[in-house]
């Protein structure tokens, strides 16, 4: 196949965002067509390079060509749909019905989500999986924070051994995550600016733990309401087929949820605080897009 | 002819499962069926073929089929399905109601 081809079919490859089984089977039956109409044109009488020519003229632009098909695909069922939202709908029921302080809860379903995470993965990374491998990395980010309170000879191993290991860990599944369409890393990462500023309400200014829990318990039913404000923003999410509605969905969700933050906190949430949450939430849903073009100028 | 393509874009479903209807289709087939049929009218970019045939699939209208040929190479076929026979009917029925309409408006009346 001509090179001009071949970047044409690459450049559909690029823009198309899906599962790699849609994508193999796309990109197979555009290669079809393409070859029976180079084919034709060339028994018509056309050179190699002029049959390759009108034959990209009949197809159009690859790009509207992807984006076109990629709605077609990119709208999940109800059933995907539940299913991604269901991450969140158990972490708000974990804080909603005050289950979050039992060690059986907590361990249970760290255990599915680690499972759903797994599967998910295994079976081409559907849309779904993304929210439950957001969560999956949630344990990894707490084990390190918690090193900050080992003995200080203790956290310096716990630090140069764990933190390596736990860095590449994010880096690797990000990069992959990324390299499927960097909407689902932000799809991934979206509960991480709520959890921020919920930690940042309920942290005690004095540390002692029973303030912390107190807090916690205080806050439970709003830090309740806006996991499952999140679960109805990746059901939104997984329902809409373009592109820019689902950025959308993300960052108007995102407003949303530290809003609510702010409002459910009684004024323990800073107004700077609250600006600076909003701008990492920016930072965390659209930075992927950057990352995703650099990964694609460097190779 | 942007008007053209627009009045081509709300029909192409229709135009599809009439074609589909006949016989199973390969993509390419398709575009060369509905361009000898409609004599060269209904002639638009070929791209936008397929997110149509995979939207008719996704509804549950048509069923794509790989199919090896004897010399090896792999084509896709679009075969038309009960649901989408019945969704056929409908729309030719609605059709044909139209175009009389149409007719009776369009065409010039005797002074």
């Amino acid at each position: 196949m001509l090179t001009v081809l071949s970047h044409y079919l690459d450049s559909i490859r690029d823009n198309l965002r899906l599962d790699r089984s849609s994508e193999k089977e796309v990109i197979q039956e555009l290669e079809t067509h393409i070859e029976d109409e180079v084919q034709e044109l060339r028994e018509s009488g056309l050179s190699e390079e002029d049959a390759a020519d009108t034959c990209l003229t009949f197809l159009g632009s690859a790009k509207m060509v992807a984006r076109q098909i990629y709605e077609v695909h990119s709208q999940g069922s109800w059933t995907q749909a539940l299913l991604a939202a269901t991450p969140h709908i158990l972490f708000g029921l974990l804080f909603a019905l005050n289950w979050w302080r039992g060690i059986g809860w907590l361990l249970g379903m760290l255990v599915l989500i680690l499972i759903m995470a797994v599967y998910g993965w295994w079976r081409g990374k559907p849309a779904w999986l993304f929210p439950w491998l957001g969560y999956s990395l949630l344990p990894v980010v707490a084990a390190a924070l918690l090193l900050l309170y080992l003995p200080k000879s203790w956290s310096w191993v716990a630090i140069l051994l764990y933190l390596p290991l736990a860095l590449w860990l994010l880096y690797a599944i990000t990069v992959r995550t990324i390299k499927r369409d960097w909407l689902y890393t932000s799809l991934m990462l979206l509960p991480l600016p709520t959890i921020a500023g919920w930690f940042l309400a309920v942290e005690p200014v004095n540390q002692l733990p029973e303030d912390w829990l107190q807090r916690m318990h205080d806050f439970a039913p709003w830090i309740g309401l806006t996991f499952l404000a999140l679960g109805v923003t990746v059901a939104t999410f997984i329902r809409v087929r373009k592109r820019w509605l689902r950025v959308s969905v993300l960052v108007v969700s995102g407003m949303i949820t530290l809003t609510m933050v702010a409002y459910y906190a009684e004024g323990r949430l800073s107004m700077p605080a609250f600006l600076i949450l909003m701008v990492v939430m920016l930072l965390v849903l659209l930075s992927p897009a950057l990352v995703e073009r650099t990964l694609r100028h460097s190779g | 002819m942007a008007k053209k393509n627009e009045l081509i874009k709300g029909s192409i479903d229709s135009l599809l499962l009439c074609v589909i209807v006949q016989q199973p289709m390969y993509g390419y087939q398709i575009i060369k069926e509905l361009e000898k049929r409609s004599q060269g009218y209904f002639k638009f970019k070929e791209g936008t073929l397929y997110p149509a045939l995979h939207r008719l699939e996704k509804a549950g209208l048509i069923r794509g089929e790989w199919q090896t040929l004897p010399n090896g190479r792999q084509r896709r076929y679009y075969h038309i399905t009960e649901n989408g026979l019945s969704i056929l009917a409908a729309k030719r029925g609605q059709w044909l109601d139209f175009l009389t309409a149409m007719n009776l408006i369009i065409q010039p009346v005797p002074e």
